[in-house]
């Protein structure tokens, strides 16, 4: 071929930029993880800080904000998360479609129908439970449908970070039901909020 | 019979193209029924509209490339997927280009 002066001269050349083409494929066809999961740990570690500031560690609260208000603290920020990752989400399927896209809209839906059903529960247990042990219903249910979702996702775009990510979720979230609400909201800021936002760098740092 | 006397394996010249090469390599990494929108590969591929263009069409007219135009709304858009003789012409490629590696690697 003439018309292409700058075919690659050796065999390892062409291997290497084979190999980089791919990573950098597979790395933009994953999405920001600035936009899909940063925004997640911020709003969990501000949110459910505001909660731990509620109940505090031994029933005594840390600081003078009521449960609505922490809660409203926590509810702003995970809107505010979920419009990044809805930005992050859309920007990444925008790419391709196809299998990957039939994929992700189950994924999607999956989310949707367990965060309904979560809620439907919650509503209907909240009525008959105190405060602190509605509060451990919600945070346990919801981070049980997250856990769970993380861990399920991995499984259809093998994505072992995710997974695990997934996994760490679930296994803090069990640990906080069984010490109560202060623990808990304490664990899931520092753990998962913290896990999140590790993850997020490290995924963005990853070669 | 000697590595020596081993001719050094044909290389499918469509591909060889370095810019070729890296549309195939990214396209390579979807799934069989996956396609790629124009802009995404595009920027993937840090090439002007007008260069990628050229490039798929060779790869196009090859038989190795599958090009859809369709509307999204009122936006028109161009998706791009490996066809199953595309794939498999990477796949010889990237066989020959060990195999020209083991060579070079086992004669000197």
């Amino acid at each position: 071929m003439t018309d292409d002066p700058e075919a690659p001269p050796t065999p390892e050349e062409t291997l290497r930029l084979i190999e980089r083409q791919q990573a950098a494929t597979v790395r933009q066809l994953k999405g920001e993880p600035l936009l899909l999961y940063l925004p997640w740990g911020v709003a969990w570690l501000i949110g459910f800080g505001a909660v731990f500031l509620h109940f505090g560690l031994d029933g005594r609260g840390l600081a003078p904000i009521s449960q609505m208000q922490a809660v409203g603290v926590l509810q702003g920020a995970q809107v505010l998360a979920g419009a990044f990752a809805g930005f992050g989400i859309a920007r990444r399927s925008r790419q391709v479609r196809g299998d990957a896209s039939a994929r992700g809209a189950m994924t999607g839906y999956s989310w949707a129908a367990g965060m309904a059903l979560m809620i439907v529960i919650c509503v209907r247990l909240s009525i008959a439970l105190p405060e602190e042990e509605v509060q451990i219903l919600w945070t346990g249910a919801s981070l049980l449908v997250v856990g769970l979702m993380y861990m399920m996702s991995a499984a259809v775009w093998l994505e072992w970070p995710m997974f695990f990510l997934g996994a760490w979720t679930i296994a803090v979230d069990a640990t906080g039901v069984m010490l109560g609400a202060g623990w808990q909201a304490l664990l899931v800021a520092v753990l998962v909020g913290g896990g999140f936002i590790a993850a997020s760098l490290w995924l963005r740092r990853r070669p | 019979m000697t590595a020596d006397a081993t001719p050094p394996p044909e290389l499918d010249p469509v591909i060889h193209a370095q810019a070729r090469l890296r549309v195939v390599a990214a396209l390579n990494t979807l799934g069989d029924r996956d396609e790629m929108a124009f802009p995404a590969l595009k920027d993937l591929l840090g090439m002007t509209a007008g260069n990628l263009s050229v490039h798929l069409t060779k790869l196009e007219d090859a038989g190795y490339v599958r090009i859809t135009k369709t509307h999204k709304g009122r936006t028109p858009v161009t998706y791009v997927g490996l066809t199953k003789r595309g794939r498999l012409a990477f796949d010889e490629y990237t066989r020959a280009i060990r195999a020209l590696l083991d060579h070079a690697g086992g004669s000197s």
